[in-house]
């Protein structure tokens, strides 16, 4: 929890981007300044690179074991800070690029997958809980990020400086100090550990498998693509409108929601994104895995073509209600899945399995923005109001959400030919 | 044992708890 605490920052890193391009003209931005559109790269790069590197390390991961990988992620994250604030310092964008974004996306993909299958094997008798309550951690980072990146450039500047420089720095020391926390409490169990009094059901539940499938053999399943689309459509639908949250709701309630009020919608919905992650991957303990998606599917179908209705009555309670439910299932699909992945695969290389599938959420992060923003301005270019220009994306969000529960709805389990013979120790 | 397991979780909780409470005076202002 400790390492996804840290590398949940980069949801909020969107604080750094004004000052970030006034660092000549300090006040405002000077000839010679990044612009906006150069740094919203930054994120998407981190993004994009999170999915490769959790695809590409997961193996090593897997073989390293969790402490030596979470370390790597606390060199990569915190070194990615330092290298970033010498970009900041020479002013050269590419080393900015560089360092938080490749490097930093490297923390970001090898500390999201490190953790995942220890808490598996710990917690054998509630996956989803386990890897909900770290998950959730990912959620809550920004939280903390976001007020505690505000008062370190508070603090630092001065009258040739607006303290981002100084503010990175002091992350990059912050972070790294506490995903050792994670590195140094992290344990494996031995190979026959269980909780006591557990024992594992004689009968399984319905798709969740006694055997193993090793990572090269699982992508070559069909279940792992039908879990790659259902991870993409859900995180699609949740993303883009997390992209959009401040415009959308000013827009929407035209003069009745300021700016103010609209930051605070951005972070109740970033609470609920949090709190989804721990409660909805515990319930799939519970209920299945499979059915916790299908709750997600059809619920959000229901709320998203619900929100304009919502939007024409202009109640803000019941719209902002609304997106808080959302936004809960868009976590609780990060939280869900390696659970879901364990279910399916066995434990062997399910953390690798994982980091493959995260390419899903790379995937997600471009089309889902390009979806709102794309539409929206596609709208008001033909002359639709701009409180009523968002109505079209609910409905083609309620679109990818009956994709998803399809590919859900096909799941079975996966056919023997596929399992690992071998020994299941990772 | 235990108390080294109360420093993790208060560690990796009061900063959590810290960014709850900041986040939740934000909110506050949507409901002015």
């Amino acid at each position: 929890m400790a390492v996804h605490l840290a590398i949940g920052q980069a949801y909020a890193f969107s604080t750094f981007n004004l000052p970030l391009t006034k660092l000549i003209g300090l006040k405002a931005s000077a000839p010679g300044d990044w612009d906006l559109k150069q740094m919203g790269w930054v994120f998407s790069i981190a993004i994009a690179i999170l999915g490769i590197s959790a695809a590409v390390f997961g193996r090593w991961v897997e073989a390293a074991g969790p402490r030596k990988s979470m370390f790597t992620a606390a060199l990569c994250f915190g070194g990615g800070f330092i290298v970033a604030a010498i970009g900041i310092h020479l002013h050269q964008l590419w080393i900015l690029y560089l360092g938080y974004g490749v490097l930093g996306g490297c923390g970001l993909g090898i500390g999201y997958i490190s953790p995942v299958s220890t808490l598996i094997k710990w917690f054998p008798d509630r996956p989803g809980m386990a890897t909900g309550m770290a998950i959730m951690g990912f959620g809550g980072g920004a939280l903390i990020a976001a007020p505690l990146s505000v008062i370190l450039m508070a603090h630092f500047k001065t009258a040739s400086s607006n303290g981002v420089l100084e503010t990175f720095v002091t992350m990059g020391v912050i972070y790294f100090m506490f995903m050792m926390i994670g590195v140094y409490a992290i344990r494996v169990p031995a190979a026959d550990w269980k909780p006591a009094g557990w024992t594992a059901p004689a009968q399984p539940r319905q798709l969740v498998t006694t055997a193993n499938v090793a990572v090269d053999m699982a992508w070559r399943t069909p279940q792992f693509w039908l879990l790659w689309v259902v991870l993409c459509m859900n995180v699609t639908a949740g993303i883009g409108v997390l992209s959009q949250a401040s415009p959308m709701i000013q827009e929407i309630f035209d003069g009745r929601v300021s700016a103010a009020a609209a930051a605070g919608f951005v972070g109740l919905i970033s609470l609920f994104n949090m709190l989804g992650r721990f409660l909805w991957a515990s319930a799939s303990d519970l209920i299945g895995r499979r059915n916790t998606y299908m709750v997600f599917f059809l619920l959000g179908i229901l709320l998203y073509s619900t929100v304009p209705t919502l939007g024409h009555l202009g109640s803000i309670p019941l719209f902002v209600a609304a997106f808080c439910v959302i936004l809960s299932m868009y976590g609780g699909g990060f939280a869900t899945i390696p659970a879901y992945l364990r279910d399916m695969f066995g434990t062997y290389q399910v953390g690798a399995i994982h980091g493959r599938l995260l390419t899903a959420w790379s995937a997600a992060g471009v089309l889902g923005p390009v979806l709102v923003n794309y539409i929206r301005q596609y709208q008001i270019d033909s002359g639709v109001p701009k409180e009523q220009a968002y109505s079209v994306t609910m409905y083609i969000m309620c679109g990818l959400l009956l994709i998803g529960f399809l590919c859900n709805f096909a799941m079975r389990a996966v056919d023997e030919k596929y399992f690992h013979r071998g020994s299941s120790q990772a | 044992m235990k108390g080294k397991l109360i420093v993790l979780w208060g560690a990796v909780s009061l900063p959590l708890l810290w960014g709850v409470m900041k986040t939740l005076q934000n909110a506050m202002k949507l409901f002015e």
